[in-house]
């Protein structure tokens, strides 16, 4: 299937869940809100057309320096190896206690992704088994890939970094 | 008036060095005279016997972490072989090591468990720092990785590089060969060994 | 902290528990595995990871893009090569810019050619750790000869970094290609002898055969991808699925094998390293004139020639090296088939310079769960066997 029919199929699917759609670069791209997402990950899955079953990765981003609302989004990778398509799914999260349930039931795959969300960006995945740090040592405080988070706190006299000169990098957190 | 000052200063600097310089000689004659001619010459002898059975055979604990780990298994094999300077025993436990050669990248985690793999490396110990991560944080200047390996253990040779080929680990296992045959039977090496 | 304070020594359990330390010579680089134990069998294996993070994607969010090129060969650190496809087609594709004919094809060589270099070290390291030592040295030989050709190309043995935005760093010259065609002469009898020494040898065969077996079915649902799903039964290359460089055009097998244990993983990665040397014949015998960059200026640097006559040239070159190329607001994600499996970068552009998210779909990381389910019920000595099959690459599961 085309990414248009994809996502026609998807719209016809599950009409108020889907927010927006996109087609970036000939990608299908679904915009879905935290609470229905676990709904429409299932329709993605069983769907004998779709059927989207091979999770490829979640990733976290953080939009602060864009200032757009939500804060943070969690961006889904899905495959079909049986029809050979893909579609990308972003959930959009808010800033205060953000969360987004699990889709780790479904596809056993996505457990450490999940993981390493709530480790890199605070996001918390309700009814993942483990909502421990994954990557950073256990009881480091702060979430690294956050914007508020500077890259290093060792003085350096010239850097090309990008937040070298702004206030993120006076502001020195706790690391150990 | 500032050049009288400057040249008095240069002055004292000067007679500064050459006291301290001159209470080091005294100590080193010191060392070197008090006991016996027969326990001089022959612990400094035995020594450079003993330094030179060091020296050839190093045997390196296997701490390769990243990148650099792959070019330390270049160095160990067949065409820059690590073996015919002594250095081709990679001991996997640290108890039977006596060099431990930091290849890759340290990050805050592994940091603990590299002190604690060189704390369990019995004395006369070495490390080889190899590549510009563990020299001093390499390209990653970040929250994560430590800005050198030095802040954590001593480290005789820095090997730089990224990584650096085995010709240049191999320059450097020979340095810290060169190293310990230049402190063997001297007071820095007796310090080695607790 | 300590073992105590982790809850991991309790005096009433009946199993052992037996860490595989971060520190071990089979574990390919930082890798801990906390290993429950009844005996000699493993109940359940706990991994943890994190040891050699690296902070590259934070660091990315900082650096221009043709600044985190290097960056990214540090990641997947035994195929360099693939790692920078990956970035710089995210990065065309945001850009919307054509590659040219004769920079494909050159790509392709370079990613082929890490592919086997990547192989001969797992197959080097694998055999070491189960015992077999004759093999790590007979493909370390191969190996440098391919790091020779590297050296030859871009200056570098290992993080070359020749495969920029708009193309390649610089053109094929005449002793590089030489180079090529007497090793592709020279490789398929070295292929034919690891075989030899491997492929019916009865203690191998009794390692491998049948041990960290995955159905197809759980082999999709953990992620995982590459040679390691290939081994289950599932036809998935991203080569031939959403073509990318020119693969299309070449005329070459994926191996698929059905039992999914460590012997299968075996032979579909040997036979990898056949294909990869029959595309890397036929990439050399089309290799097209032409450009070997996009001409596009604002993306790749202008020739050097014309900087002493063209002002747009100039200027061009002075924007590029001073600020760098401005990718549009967007974000995407193109794979590709790395030696471990599926690689790609999800990049968020917010117009500027430098990007703004860079994630590396890393199939190590996405495998190490999988890896650890596989572990219940083996022998202690097949976990060894069965990290090495998996092939995992700490630099890419930490980042």
């Amino acid at each position: 299937m085309t990414s248009e029919e994809i996502i026609e199929k998807v719209k016809a699917g599950l009409a108020d869940a889907i927010q927006d759609t996109d087609l970036p670069q000939g990608d299908a791209v679904i915009f879905v809100a935290p609470d229905s997402w676990h709904a429409v990950a299932d329709f993605l899955k069983n769907d004998a057309d779709l059927k989207f079953d091979y999770f490829s990765d979640v990733r976290g981003v953080d939009y602060l320096l864009e200032e757009r609302e939500p804060r943070f989004e969690s961006v889904y990778q899905l495959y079909s190896i049986d029809h050979q398509h893909s579609i990308r799914v972003r959930v959009g999260i808010d800033e205060d206690n953000p969360s987004v349930p699990t889709v780790s039931d479904l596809w056993k795959g996505a457990l450490y992704p999940e993981q390493e969300l709530f480790d890199m960006f605070g996001i918390n995945v309700e009814g993942h088994p483990t909502m421990e740090r994954l990557i950073m040592p256990k009881g480091w405080e702060g979430f690294p890939l956050r914007k508020d988070y500077p890259l290093t706190t060792e003085t350096v006299t010239f850097s090309y970094n990008r937040d070298f000169k702004s206030d993120l990098v006076k502001s020195k957190p706790p690391t150990r | 008036m500032g050049l009288i000052d400057q040249a008095v200063d240069a002055l004292e600097t000067e007679v500064d060095n050459l006291k301290s310089n001159v209470k080091d000689a005294v100590e080193a004659m010191n060392y070197e005279y008090s006991g016996s001619l027969y326990d001089t010459v022959l612990t400094t002898k035995l020594g450079k016997v003993v330094g030179w059975a060091q020296k050839n055979a190093l045997w390196p604990a296997t701490f390769g972490l990243a990148c650099c780990a792959i070019e330390m298994m270049a160095m160990a094999n067949s065409r820059w072989d690590a073996a015919r300077f002594g250095a081709e025993v990679f001991r996997a436990s640290p108890r039977q090591a006596d060099l431990m050669i930091v290849s890759g990248r340290v990050s805050q985690k592994m940091a603990p468990i590299l002190k604690q793999i060189y704390d369990q490396m019995p004395e006369p110990k070495w490390v080889i720092s190899m590549g510009a991560c563990a020299s001093c944080g390499g390209v990653f200047n970040n929250y994560s990785i430590v800005q050198g390996v030095d802040r954590v253990v001593p480290v005789d040779v820095y090997v730089p590089g990224c990584p650096p080929g085995p010709e240049a680990l191999l320059y450097g296992v020979i340095k810290l060969q060169e190293k310990i045959m230049m402190e063997a039977g001297t007071d820095k090496a007796k310090k080695r060994v607790a | 902290m300590s073992v105590t304070d982790q809850g991991l020594l309790h005096r009433d359990k009946d199993t052992m528990t037996l860490n595989m330390g971060p520190q071990h010579p089979s574990t390919h680089g930082v890798f801990r595995v906390i290993l429950e134990m009844d005996g000699e069998v493993v109940k359940t294996a706990e991994p943890e990871i994190g040891y050699l993070h690296t902070g590259i994607e934070k660091t990315s969010e900082n650096k221009r893009y043709v600044h985190v090129i290097p960056m990214t060969d540090r990641l997947d650190y035994l195929n360099p090569p693939g790692n920078n496809l990956a970035f710089c087609l995210t990065t065309e594709k945001l850009l919307g810019v054509e590659i040219p004919d004769r920079a494909n094809v050159l790509r392709v060589i370079m990613c082929e050619l890490s592919r086997i270099a990547s192989h001969l070290v797992w197959l080097g390291t694998h055999a070491l750790d189960i015992g077999a030592m004759t093999v790590f040295l007979y493909c370390w030989r191969e190996r440098e000869m391919i790091l020779d050709l590297n050296e030859e190309i871009s200056g570098v043995r290992m993080m070359t970094s020749y495969i920029r935005i708009g193309g390649v760093a610089k053109d094929a010259t005449r002793p590089w290609l030489d180079g090529i065609r007497d090793f592709i002469e020279y490789f398929p009898a070295k292929v034919d002898e690891y075989e030899r020494l491997l492929t019916k040898n009865p203690i191998w065969l009794d390692r491998t055969e049948g041990v960290g077996a995955f159905t197809r079915e759980e082999a999709i649902n953990w992620s995982f991808s590459g040679p390691a799903l290939r081994a289950s039964g599932v036809n998935w290359d991203i080569r031939k699925a959403q073509p990318y460089s020119g693969y299309d055009n070449y005329d070459f097998d994926v191996p698929v094998l059905n039992n999914g244990d460590i012997f299968d993983r075996y032979r579909v990665r040997v036979e990898e390293m056949r294909q990869s040397r029959a595309i890397i014949k036929q990439a050399l015998e089309s290799l097209p004139e032409g450009p070997y960059k996009t001409p596009d200026n604002k993306v790749s640097l202008p020739p050097r020639e014309t900087l002493h006559t063209s002002m747009e040239a100039l200027i061009h070159h002075f924007k590029l090296v001073s600020e760098g190329i401005s990718v549009p607001v967007g974000e995407t994600y193109v794979p590709i088939e790395g030696a471990r499996g599926e690689v790609g970068f999800y990049i968020v552009s917010d117009g500027t310079n430098v990007p703004a998210r860079v994630k590396l779909r890393a199939p190590s990381f996405m495998a190490i769960p999988g890896m650890c389910k596989m572990m219940e019920g083996c022998y202690i000595a097949d976990v060894v066997g069965i990290i090495g099959s998996i092939d995992i690459v700490m630099g890419e599961v930490d980042r």
